[in-house]
């Protein structure tokens, strides 16, 4: 089975790069979501409703949890208890179904620095079954800004450009939800601004996005949703609409110290 | 066809990163070397007669250079969180441990077909009457121990004592194997019949199907959550 082919547009990043599709995502759901670790509830009672082609941006100090409920919500982590829904389904994360619509971002690129860029984003298009694989990898490299260097082994690259041809590696299957934990983290400016771009792109009303971010200004500027995760639960979940930067900061050390 | 293409590129990349790394090949090689050169010089052929005891050493440094070879595999796929990448695709398991067997096994088989040679040169090895039999005790052979060292070093990968875990897993398992291989392999280089080893290399075979299934069934359970 082949995964239908995206629409790519070649381009500058800020020319819509990404794939387009008509089909919508149906609202993600998680219900009592926990995961334990030994006596440690890193993920404690999670309960929310995505609505599809929403970004959510999720905040939160250090060992909140944030990064374990992305795991499970990738299905690279199975809940000690809880569910996860996509509409009215059950999610079954580790089913094949679920991991052609999911892209996962990490700090970690999850690429290997002896291959070049070109021959890892085979290697996952291969992996997926994807089709039009060379008109993919050309978008794909060219929406990162990196098609110049598509035939360099990765281990060359700047910490910047892995993790721009990580986020083509992400995008690569064109998931309806997109997962992103600190993809800003280590980049220098022209990286995150090629980044951001890309991102920003994401907004496009049929692909959910959550970002797990520390950075307040970033993450509140391109959220349709803001949360903030403290000991493993969602002490806070509000439209970003009506939020600044400087009285969330004051939100967030409030909710922070409150539920601390 | 979706579940060909993935294990080709699971076989693909191994092999291209083996081939740019030289990683496990530099290793595993150097090892059949020095056994070679140090046995060479520890035995006096006057007394012994090296086609007396080849059988042993080439099990010997299939088992011990395969450890160091494959036991590094999933090493390899930590690097950046690659595997973890990999393992969020929808690749079934089985495809991905069949994939990641195959290309261990050509590296391993590598470094028997390099052991042979390293064996030829060093005590004037005759290969017996049936040259052809040989490579197919030594692959099936081969391909049971890359079976279960594969399997065994995704678990010993996830532990913190890493690949030294490895050969206290897979040693006491690869006995049955060894013992088949090496009787074999004596007679064959002997200049035996082939009846007489048809046996063993049945063996052989059962055993590295066995472990692959087994393999195949439980490699998921090892590297998903």
């Amino acid at each position: 089975m082949s995964a239908a082919a995206p629409e790519l547009s070649v381009g500058a990043a800020s020319a819509s790069p990404l794939p387009e599709s008509d089909a919508v995502a149906p609202p993600l759901t998680a219900v009592q979501l926990v995961r334990t670790f030994g006596v440690q509830r890193a993920v404690d009672g999670v309960s929310f409703t995505l609505q599809s082609g929403r970004f959510l941006s999720l905040f939160g100090p250090n060992g909140a949890g944030k990064s374990t409920l992305l795991r499970l919500l990738s299905g690279a982590l199975r809940p000690t208890s809880g569910e996860l829904r996509l509409g009215e389904e059950p999610l079954r994360t580790r089913e094949p179904g679920w991991q052609h619509r999911i892209g996962v971002l990490s700090h970690q690129t999850f690429l290997y620095g002896h291959l070049t860029a070109r021959e890892n984003l085979r290697f996952f298009a291969d992996l997926y079954d994807l089709d039009r694989v060379d008109e993919r990898i050309d978008s794909g490299l060219a929406a990162v800004d990196l098609s110049g260097r598509g035939d360099d082994q990765v281990r060359t690259y700047s910490r910047g450009m892995r993790q721009r041809l990580a986020l083509a590696r992400t995008l690569l299957h064109d998931p309806d939800v997109v997962l992103l934990d600190e993809p800003f983290t280590g980049l220098d400016a022209h990286a995150s601004a090629v980044l951001r771009g890309v991102l920003g792109a994401l907004r496009d009303g049929r692909r959910t996005v959550v970002m797990v971010t520390h950075n307040l200004s970033e993450g509140l500027e391109m959220a349709d949703i803001a949360a903030i995760q403290v000991r493993g639960r969602l002490a806070f979940w509000q439209e970003a609409a009506g939020l600044e930067g400087s009285s969330f900061l004051a939100l967030y050390r409030e909710t922070v110290e409150a539920s601390a | 066809m979706t579940y060909l293409r993935q294990l080709r590129a699971v076989i693909r990349k191994d092999l291209i990163q083996e081939l740019r790394t030289k990683q496990r090949l530099a290793t595993m090689g150097g090892f059949a070397v020095l056994v070679g050169v140090l046995f060479n010089y520890a035995i006096d052929q006057t007394m012994v007669a090296a086609q007396d005891i080849a059988s042993g050493l080439i099990w010997m440094t299939l088992v011990f250079a395969g450890i160091m070879g494959v036991g590094r595999t999933f090493e390899l796929e930590a690097e950046d969180g690659a595997f973890q990448g990999v393992l969020l695709s929808p690749i079934p398991r089985d495809a991905l441990y069949l994939g990641k067997v195959t290309s261990n096994f050509l590296l391993v088989y590598l470094v028997v077909l390099l052991v042979l040679g390293v064996f030829g040169l060093f005590f004037q090895l005759q290969y017996g009457n049936h040259p052809f039999m040989l490579l197919a005790v030594l692959a099936a052979g081969a391909l049971g121990f890359v079976a279960l060292a594969t399997l065994f070093g995704a678990v010993s990968s996830g532990t913190a004592l890493g690949e030294t875990l490895l050969p206290i897993l897979v040693f006491p398992l690869l006995v049955p194997m060894v013992i088949y291989g090496a009787s074999a392999t004596s007679r064959l280089l002997a200049g035996r019949p082939i009846a007489e080893v048809e046996g063993n290399l049945r063996m052989l075979a059962a055993f590295a199907l066995v472990a692959l299934i087994a393999g195949a069934g439980l490699f998921r359970f090892v590297v998903e959550d």
